[in-house]
């Protein structure tokens, strides 16, 4: 890799997730999809060994099974239902994803669990087995201020709460994604920081780290937010047909990470 | 107010409620599912009522019934639950209510599949249910201009006394832009409606009605109806991309198709290719004066929808055999990429 600035050569936001298994929650919108990718490939450039299951029984568009391609050439496994059935907005549970969360760090890698919004999407974890210990298994809950029902600490905390009764899971760390597409600007990060540590501050769970696009995480302007927690800097992969993709091989370049 | 992230779903909701709609009827359909739930999460924030109907049939009379009350009333669906509003929306047109319909086109036909489609142009366009009836069709690009001609939409449906649809593909929905709501109104400050049925105790009661036994009158009816979609041609909306200059190639394409030959024409144009983009934003009345001229300034034409060609017919007859006009369409939900149309703009150079 060179000199190439890699999030997979620092430590970091990774280095935090210790459980094989990394489960993300929240509301619908949050920025699950797109950061349970960058996780999944950012695994796997340490070398990790990488499956990603993709349980969005919720959304139609936009999930993380529209990547299936490109992470399996780059060595990610992707759990996603079969044939047509991927196509479909049926709620679908795929039957391997049990297995995998049994066998994962033991031996078996890592797991990387994209859920559907809200609890209406967090739902389905309440029907896996295997979850529960914090020490196998890490639930984020994303939070992104700018999202509707989601721009205060009221609404992000009672959201928490609802995802945690219909997971009947406990989640165990707060990831700030407070953004606004490509018109991101520091303060907008800055702000989502501020009300994710407003939501630690209220629960009593530890902020994990702060998801900000690559090229806005390179910034200076955002040093102090690297003192505050990690910074996970995020490629977008599952855009829209009139954007430039940026394809999955192409290292993060120029992305600072603390 | 500070920009929010929203899908084209959420979007179009909150315009609704910033033109001071506080009801929605309406009975789930992907992909536009986004609208119904944020309606019934927002709804009775703000005072307002969300109805799932039984059906799109009961939802689209409660259309009816609402801006006969003169509320101001909306429902979205997508394309198979668009046809089975279809009748009411002709007695609507007919008894000259105003309401908004929001389609999020899938492909079809029949149930089709759950992924992005253009091809309700024709039934968006031309009518759909029975009779000599327009209604005003809008066609936004981005979840901005989705919020905005949402709340445009409310004010023509008004103005016309007639239903204003805002047509989508499925992209439109369910893709996320940041968007900020300009301007607000509550449904007190709504000018007031005299021809609506709101209790007659204190003058003559107001009927509305689509039913003319009489002959003469039901002609007459039709020929008032027929000078309102004349008139309609006040609202022509589009946007012309890089015409300033004679072009070589002409693009025409409405929606979010536009965006992808926007990405291609840049593209295009970095390698010295004339192309540039016409955009229809109102699809009925289409601004067919504002394309004849474009045309004029074009060597060759290429119109590209997700259909097999519907907005095809309607530039082909307003060409009228001027320069030739070619096609290039997907449909089933396949999206074409940028580099799709750039192999067609290059095609048409090199023939």
């Amino acid at each position: 890799m060179g000199a190439m600035t890699d999030i997979t050569e620092r430590p970091g936001a990774l280095d935090l997730l210790k459980a094989p298994v990394t489960v993300l929650v929240g509301h619908f919108g949050a920025g699950k999809t797109e950061i349970a990718i960058n996780l999944a490939v950012a695994f796997k450039r340490r070398g990790e060994v990488v499956a990603l299951a993709d349980l969005d029984l919720v959304k139609p568009y936009f999930r993380s099974r529209l990547a299936r391609h490109e992470l399996g050439a780059l060595g990610v496994g992707v759990v996603v239902p079969e044939g047509d059935m991927v196509y479909a907005d049926l709620p679908i549970l795929v039957p391997q994803v049990k297995g995998l969360i049994a066998r994962a760090g033991d031996g078996a890698g890592r797991l990387v669990i994209d859920v559907g919004g809200d609890d209406l999407g967090a739902r389905v974890l309440g029907a896996i087995a295997g979850l529960t210990d914090p020490s196998h298994t890490d639930v984020l809950f994303v939070v992104n201020g700018r999202r509707p029902f989601a721009e205060t600490l009221d609404e992000v905390a009672t959201m928490l709460r609802e995802v945690e009764v219909a997971a009947r899971l406990r989640i165990t760390g707060l990831v700030a994604n407070t953004h606004l597409m490509e018109e991101t600007s520091p303060a907008v990060v800055r702000e989502g920081l501020d009300l994710a540590r407003q939501l630690a501050g209220l629960t009593g769970i530890p902020l994990r780290f702060c998801a900000v696009l690559a090229r806005v995480a390179a910034l200076p302007e955002l040093d102090d937010a690297r003192a505050i927690c990690p910074i996970l800097p995020l490629e977008r992969r599952i855009v829209p047909p009139f954007a430039v993709k940026v394809r999955l091989p192409v290292p993060l370049k120029g992305a600072a990470v603390v | 107010m500070a920009k929010k992230l929203m899908k084209g779903c959420e979007a179009i909701g909150e315009a609704a409620i910033h033109a001071g709609c506080r009801l929605f009827f309406g009975y789930p359909i992907t992909p536009q599912n986004e609208i119904p739930e944020y309606m019934s999460a927002r709804l009775p924030q703000v005072g307002g009522v969300f109805l799932q109907a039984e059906s799109e049939v009961a939802a689209s009379n409660m259309l009816y019934g609402a801006a006969g009350a003169g509320c101001r009333v909306f429902t979205s669906s997508s394309s198979p639950g668009i046809s089975l509003m279809a009748e009411a929306i002709s007695y609507i047109a007919g008894a000259e209510l105003p309401v908004v319909i929001v389609n999020i086109m899938r492909g079809g036909p029949g149930l089709g599949g759950i992924l992005p489609s253009q091809s309700d142009y024709f039934q968006a366009t031309k009518g759909g249910g029975h009779g000599d009836y327009r209604v005003l069709v809008l066609a936004p690009s981005t979840v901005q201009e989705a919020a905005d001609l949402t709340q445009d939409a409310f004010d023509l449906a008004d103005h016309y006394r007639n239903p204003v649809m805002v047509v989508g593909d499925g992209l439109i929905g369910q893709m996320m832009e940041p968007v900020e709501f300009k301007r607000s109104i509550s449904p007190e400050e709504l000018p007031a409606k005299p021809w609506a049925t709101t209790g007659c105790s204190d003058r003559k009661p107001n009927i509305i009605n689509s039913l003319f036994l009489n002959p003469e009158e039901l002609e007459a009816h039709n020929w008032h109806l027929h000078r309102k979609y004349q008139d309609m041609a006040r609202e022509i909306r589009w946007e012309s991309w890089k015409l300033e200059e004679p072009v070589d190639v002409l693009i025409v394409a409405y929606g979010t198709v536009a965006r992808i030959c926007k990405t291609a024409i840049d593209t295009l144009r970095a390698r010295g290719v004339k192309v540039g983009l016409f955009r229809p934003i109102s699809l009925f009345p289409y601004p067919s004066e504002q394309l004849s001229q474009a045309v004029e300034k074009a060597g060759k034409v290429l119109v590209t929808e997700l259909s097999t060609g519907q907005m095809l017919e309607d530039v082909q007859a307003i060409v009228a055999g001027r320069k030739p006009v070619s096609f290039y369409g997907r449909v089933g939900g396949m999206v074409m990429s940028p580099e799709e149309i750039e192999r067609e703009v290059d095609k048409l150079v090199a023939s």
